[in-house]
């Protein structure tokens, strides 16, 4: 098999496109989230900022080769999703990135190989905070997940796929073919369980980023900080591309791609500025309610 | 030929004589009355021989030259030969056994044994029916008189229970005979059943007779006296009892059997079943050895005389069914008996003391099993048979009662069998080791192996293979050798097998070939590790090689029988490795009992299965077309029994969790396979029935329930072994799953679990075992840091979860791709999301084995811990570098098993460009992901790498600690109780319903065996009104 230079060419513009509207996402959000609590907040080009000065930092210390493999974990989880997952549907297909390469089974499990290698990678740190931060995040994570696979599964039934570029070409023609019309009980299902993945208020307990440090990266700073940090402004881009592409029709061009990305992204914000927050049990207990009813629902309809 | 009337001769003469010389002749008593029985015994053999090679027919013989009524007849016949062999060996062996107490006690008692022997042989040859009488008079005095040997007031008591039950009941006999003579003049019983007066003859006088006989053999719940004689006489008199006098009682019984009419036989069969299900049942309770053997023996005779009220069912088979019963229930129980004097405890926790000559617990070992009917003894072939003939005649309900007082009886018997090999036995008294005392033992275990080699032969012409099971044997006599030795003997038997057998399997049979590999190069592996173990590992090599080469009977069998003896072979190698463990006693009880339970499931289903076929191959099960949904119901039961399903499953965590650290890879990832490849076979068989659907849809419930329940209960433990212990049956869950979708994508996800499973649950049992061994504890909150100290445990255990939870790019991700494609197509949508949801949870418990085992704190005392054992490291990366090849490129197992599962189900198959597969709904390309990953996850790493390649170590408590250094590793790892928000949350899901079910079901079983012995009070006035009601009761049932 020849090598596809152009294709990887284009994935890496991609990544590139795609980190710094993740970076600036993530600092709009602060910003709005500044301004409801009465604050100024922090400059647009402040996570640049943050990203430069951390990999700059030269004094490190590591807890070991785990420890050391953690952070590089998580972040090829990060670029993993993004690289099999089709970001723009469009005809030349340049934008599908590795997407060939598996479906969206893949991409449901992939999402773990960065969660599983940072929670190791933290639990080599040794602090008891991310311990306790990695058995919470674990415990939400797989109450999260039960609406999500019911309302995946009902796509699947929908739409007769498991392949994303199918789902997404499924729902072109107009507003009305997207899944939010089609199937809006699964949408609303998945979008609540979005609420939990992206670990804003009220299923921030994980990080508990308000007060004390805790959670995974409790150890980690400097150069694993900034690793850390790129990844999570690629993965919140990417896992709001998934939602788009399974639920909103998916995006033809950028510009399509940022309005979608940013409003499903907002959502979250929006919602995590309204409400406090929940504990580790009713978080778990919560997802397990209306969500998982609307998720049942969900296949019901399409039996 | 001798005439049995020089017997009488000797016996008589030689009983008086002996009474009558003086005190000074005493020493001499044992080697007369020895030859005397030697005599006895060559009389036996010299009609057995004859009959045997057909020389000669039955032999009718009168006494004075008078013919019948007047003369005393007997006559002598094949069956008489062998049964007067059987009493007279007895006999022979117990004055060997009792040599010295008959030179100590007065000369009469070696006398008296002569002429009870001399009785029952009498019994077995006589024709008159008055003649009976007398001869039941005279084996009664002298049983009673035996009883008195030990001189204690528990044996004068039972003495005298003993006369007054046999008084009453020879009263009965004797009214009986009155009366027929009365009626139709003769006392000749061919006469009577050629009904040669042609006068009939009346029912309440061979009712009369044969209750008589009846209560002779002690039938339930008239037995209290028998009970009592069983617990106070000395042991070798109980020996004498069960298995001379009931023996030759039985074969009166058989004797008058042709008497029978329907209503009879009918009496039999009530009286039979009840006492083998009543006496095994009240036993239960009993912690008496002597007594518990009472009830044993009480109901192995019930059950038999049961089988002579059957034998117009039982057709050509009736002798072989009854003889094999029999024997093994004689040699048995005398022999157990026997051990019982050998040891002098009465207590069967005290049972212990056995171990101090391994070569008792062998033996006892083995009466065990022959008396539970476990191959290789001759009561398996003989149960197999009965249960076939009366599921041919239709009788489902009788064979349900005789499974279910079989399995009471092994509920008593493995617990007894529990305590002898593992209670302590330090605190006990010594016992002597007599020689005269161990031979006869030792005779009669040899027999009883031999027996059943001659009755398997009988009934399977030779198709049995029992060159492993000699291979086994030949490994026990070797077994003061070092381990080291006897585990390259076994890896070589292993591997020489797998060479005999895979490469035809892989021609013909890919399923099968999966499995042997599974087994068999699974085998070898894990015993790789036992090169570990230092000293000589006695006992573990016989029973670990019988559980491969059951596994190996099972995937080789071609009828249901060879399956069913591979099946039971391999249960009970597993037992004894599983019961090793230290803690491991009640565990062991737990799983033998659900084994049991799982396997007479399926000899009820198979027995159902040639009811209607009349075939014992293994391919019949698919031609059955009645009762197909019960016949598969019970298949699935006794598979899921090993699958450990939900409901079955409350054995596998500790059974598991306690075994040696390279039993647990054997049992979970090697011997649960076991279970899937009999629901492989089941299903097979079902074929696309509509009831199949049903069952499947059930199935695949059940399936799912277990894959939740097992995960959850894993994210809770504390014990790493009993975390993947739950852990594999939430595994077997999913494959359970996959295998009731009944597609081909749902055995296809089956499949590549079953193998995965093997591979990753083998490298996280034999890793954490090997763990275990190095820092002595189970309890993962104990352990913490090891990482620096065990970098190979550490990347084994990393491969192992990464491979088991799913996550790309491992081989655990084909399943859960497969399985998606699989739920969708089968549209079983809430069962998936089950699925899903249980293998998300796994995530908990996989992060909680690999973190709070190695990472987070060191603890002081783990400080000095070295690596794994380098025999447990070459297994496992053996087994990881298969994990590698089967993630880099599953298509080189992905594309056989479809191939193979095409023969099946030849709709859905995936579809192949290359590297990547289309299901129906999505796609996915193994080694292009694998590739993606590798050289995204190396670039990332290299310029992490580069930007921080001066990262410095740092010392354990270095960590940002609210601006304190902690000091104690135990309050700073966080791994004790860690989820327990979940647990708050949706701990319910796991509360121990199964296990109370099974806890209230045992109480009730035991209350009830409490309440119900009470009837037995001691009181011998109540024990002669038991026999009078029991005698009107029957009266009644029969006149109406």
């Amino acid at each position: 098999m020849e090598f596809d230079f152009k294709k990887l060419g284009f994935t890496l513009l991609g990544l590139l496109i795609v980190l710094n509207w993740g970076l600036l996402m993530s600092a709009i959000m602060r910003k709005i989230n500044a301004r409801v609590a009465k604050r100024y907040g922090i400059p647009w080009y402040q996570p640049w900022v943050d990203l430069v000065k951390n990999y700059a930092i030269r004094s490190q210390i590591t807890h070991g080769i785990m420890f050391y493999l953690g952070p590089v974990f998580r972040f090829s989880g990060g670029v993993g999703l993004f690289l099999f997952m089709p970001m723009l549907i469009t005809a030349g297909g340049q934008w599908t990135n590795y997407s060939f390469q598996g479906d969206l089974v893949l991409i449901l499990y992939f999402q773990f190989f960065g969660m599983l290698g940072m929670a190791l990678g933290a639990g080599e740190g040794g602090h008891p905070y991310s311990a306790i931060g990695i058995s919470r995040g674990l415990s939400q994570f797989t109450a999260i997940e039960v609406p999500m696979t019911l309302a995946v599964i009902s796509l699947a039934i929908q739409y007769q796929t498991l392949s994303i570029a199918d789902i997404v070409k499924a729902q072109q023609g107009g507003i009305m073919n997207w899944t939010m019309w089609t199937n809006p009980v699964a949408t609303i299902a998945a979008m609540l369980s979005l609420l939990g993945a992206l670990a804003h208020a009220p299923f921030n307990l994980v990080r508990a980023p308000n007060e004390i440090p805790i959670g995974p990266p409790t150890e980690y700073h400097s150069t694993f900080l900034g690793v850390l940090q790129t990844n999570a402004a690629v993965l919140h881009v990417v896992e709001a591309a998934l939602f788009m592409n399974l639920f909103f029709g998916g995006a033809s061009n950028w510009f399509e791609f940022i309005v979608k990305t940013f409003l499903i992204y907002f959502w979250s914000v929006f919602v995590g500025t309204v409400f406090p927050r929940y504990r580790i049990e009713h978080s778990v207990s919560w997802f397990l309610k209306v969500p998982l009813v609307l998720g049942i629902i969900a296949i019901i309809i399409f039996m | 030929m001798v005439s049995p009337f020089y017997l009488l001769g000797v016996g008589l003469g030689l009983g008086f004589l002996l009474g009558l010389t003086g005190k000074n002749s005493k020493k001499y008593t044992s080697a007369i009355t020895f030859v005397a029985f030697a005599f006895f015994v060559f009389f036996s053999i010299s009609w057995l021989i004859p009959f045997a090679l057909k020389q000669v027919t039955e032999t009718l013989i009168y006494t004075a030259g008078f013919l019948p009524p007047f003369s005393i007849s007997l006559s002598v016949g094949f069956y008489e030969a062998v049964f007067s062999l059987m009493i007279n060996s007895l006999g022979l062996l117990s004055i060997l056994f009792l040599w010295k107490k008959i030179n100590s006690e007065s000369n009469a008692l070696g006398g008296i044994i002569l002429v009870l022997f001399m009785t029952l042989n009498m019994l077995v040859f006589a024709r008159d029916i008055f003649n009976i009488f007398v001869w039941l008079e005279i084996a009664a005095i002298s049983t009673s008189g035996i009883i008195l040997l030990d001189k204690n007031k528990f044996s004068y008591s039972a003495g005298f229970k003993y006369l007054l039950a046999s008084s009453i009941i020879s009263s009965l006999y004797l009214i009986g005979v009155v009366l027929v003579y009365f009626t139709n003049g003769t006392l000749f019983l061919n006469d009577l059943i050629t009904n040669a007066s042609g006068v009939t003859m009346s029912v309440t006088a061979v009712f009369l007779m044969l209750i008589a006989i009846v209560l002779e053999l002690k039938p339930f719940p008239a037995n209290g006296w028998a009970l009592d004689v069983y617990e106070g006489a000395n042991p070798a008199i109980g020996a004498i009892m069960s298995g001379g006098v009931a023996t030759a009682s039985l074969f009166l019984l058989y004797k008058f059997s042709p008497l029978l009419d329907n209503k009879f036989s009918y009496l039999f069969v009530i009286a039979g079943l009840l006492t083998f299900v009543g006496s095994n049942l009240f036993g239960i309770k009993q912690d008496k050895a002597n007594r518990l053997l009472g009830y044993s023996s009480i109901g192995q005779i019930g059950l038999l005389v049961a089988i002579i009220g059957f034998r117009p069912f039982l057709g050509d088979k009736f002798e072989f069914i009854a003889i094999t019963i029999l024997v093994s229930h004689f040699l048995a129980k005398a022999g157990l008996f026997w051990l019982s004097d050998v040891i002098k405890q009465d207590n069967i926790k005290n049972w212990s003391v056995l171990r101090r000559k391994p070569l008792l617990l062998v033996l006892f070992g083995i009466f065990v099993f022959s008396l539970i009917g476990l191959p290789p003894f001759p009561s398996f072939f003989g149960k197999w048979e009965l249960i076939m003939m009366l599921s041919g005649g239709y009788k489902f309900a009788v064979v349900t009662i005789i499974l279910v007082g079989s399995f009471i009886e092994a509920i008593y018997l493995f617990r007894w069998l529990g305590y002898a090999i593992k209670l302590d036995f330090s605190e006990l008294p010594e016992y002597k080791f007599e020689l005269n005392k161990i031979i006869p033992v030792v005779i009669f275990g040899a027999l009883v192996l031999g027996a059943g080699y001659y009755a398997g032969n009988l009934i399977c012409l030779k198709t049995l293979n029992y060159i492993p099971l000699a291979f086994i044997v030949l490994l026990y006599f070797i077994d003061s050798l070092p381990a080291y030795i006897k585990n390259t003997l076994s890896i070589l038997a292993l591997g020489y097998y797998s060479y005999l057998i895979l490469p035809n399997l892989y021609e013909t049979d890919m399923l099968r070939f999966i499995f042997a590999v599974i087994f068999l190069i699974g085998g070898i592996i894990t015993l790789v590790a036992g090169y570990a173990y230092k000293g000589k590992r006695q006992g573990f090599y016989p029973v670990a090689l019988l559980m491969y080469v059951g596994l190996a009977l099972i995937i080789q069998a071609q009828t249901t029988l060879e399956f069913f003896f591979g099946w039971e072979l391999m249960t009970a190698g597993s037992y004894f490795l599983i019961i090793r463990g230290k803690k491991s006693i009640e565990h062991g009880l737990s799983y033998i009992l659900f084994s049991i339970g799982g396997a007479y499931a399926i000899l009820a289903a198979f027995g159902l299965i040639y009811a209607e076929t009349s075939d014992i191959l293994l391919s019949s099960l698919s031609v059955a077309t009645q009762n197909i949904t019960l016949i598969f119901s019970l298949l699935a039961i006794g598979f899921m029994t090993k699958t450990a399903s939900l409901g079955l499953h409350i054995w596998l965590p500790g059974a598991h969790a306690e075994a040696e650290s390279d039993v647990s890879p054997m049992v979970s990832a090697i011997l649960l396979k076991a279970g899937v490849f009999g629901l492989f076979i089941l299903m097979i068989a079902m074929g696309h029935n509509p009831e199949a659907e049903q069952i499947g849809l059930i199935l695949g419930w059940i399936g799912a329930l277990t894959a939740l329940v097992g995960n959850l209960a894993a994210a809770f433990q504390e014990d790493a072994k009993r975390l993947l212990a739950y852990s594999s049956i939430s595994q077997l869950g999913y494959i359970l799953f996959g295998l009731a979708m009944m597609t081909h994508l749902g055995w296809m996800s089956a499949m590549v679990y079953s193998i995965n499973h093997f591979l990753y649950k083998s490298i996280l049992f034999l890793t954490i075992g090997a763990v275990v061994l190095k820092v002595g504890t189970h309890d993962m909150y104990k352990m913490g840091g090891l990482i620096k100290n065990m970098p190979l445990a550490f990347i084994a255990v990393l491969i192992g979860i990464i491979a088991l939870s799913g996550v790309p790019p491992l081989s655990g991700f084909a399943g859960k791709w497969l399985f998606y494609n699989a739920i969708i197509d089968k549209h079983w949508y809430f069962q998936g999301a089950i699925v899903f949801f249980s293998g998300i949870v796994a995530f908990l418990y996989l992060f909680k084995l690999i973190y709070s085992v190695f990472l987070g704190q060191l603890k002081d005392n783990l400080r000095k811990v070295k690596d794994i054992s380098v025999w447990f490291a070459i297994p496992i990366y053996i087994l990881i570098i298969g994990i590698m090849i089967i993630s880099a490129k599953p298509e080189l197992y992905l594309k056989p098993l479809g191939t193979m599962i095409s023969g099946f189900y030849p709709n859905g198959e995936l579809s192949w460009t290359g590297g990547l597969a289309n299901a129906p709904y999505g796609y996915w390309n193994g080694s292009g992901v694998m590739i993606t990953i590798g050289i995204m996850f190396s670039l990332l790493f290299l310029w992490l790498w580069s930007l921080s390649r001066k990262a410095q170590k740092v010392k354990q408590f270095n960590i940002v600690y609210a601006a304190e250094a902690p000091q104690r590793p135990e309050t700073t790892h966080i791994s004790y109780n860690i989820y327990a928000g979940y647990y708050k949350s949706i701990g319910w899901i796991v509360a121990p319903i199964f296990e109370k079910f099974w806890s209230t079901m045992t109480e009730w079983i035991h209350s009830v065996s409490d309440f119900g012995r009470r009837i037995y009070n001691g009181n011998g006035q109540y024990y002669m009104t038991h026999i009078l009601i029991y005698m009107l009761a029957f009266y009644f049932i029969l006149m109406h």
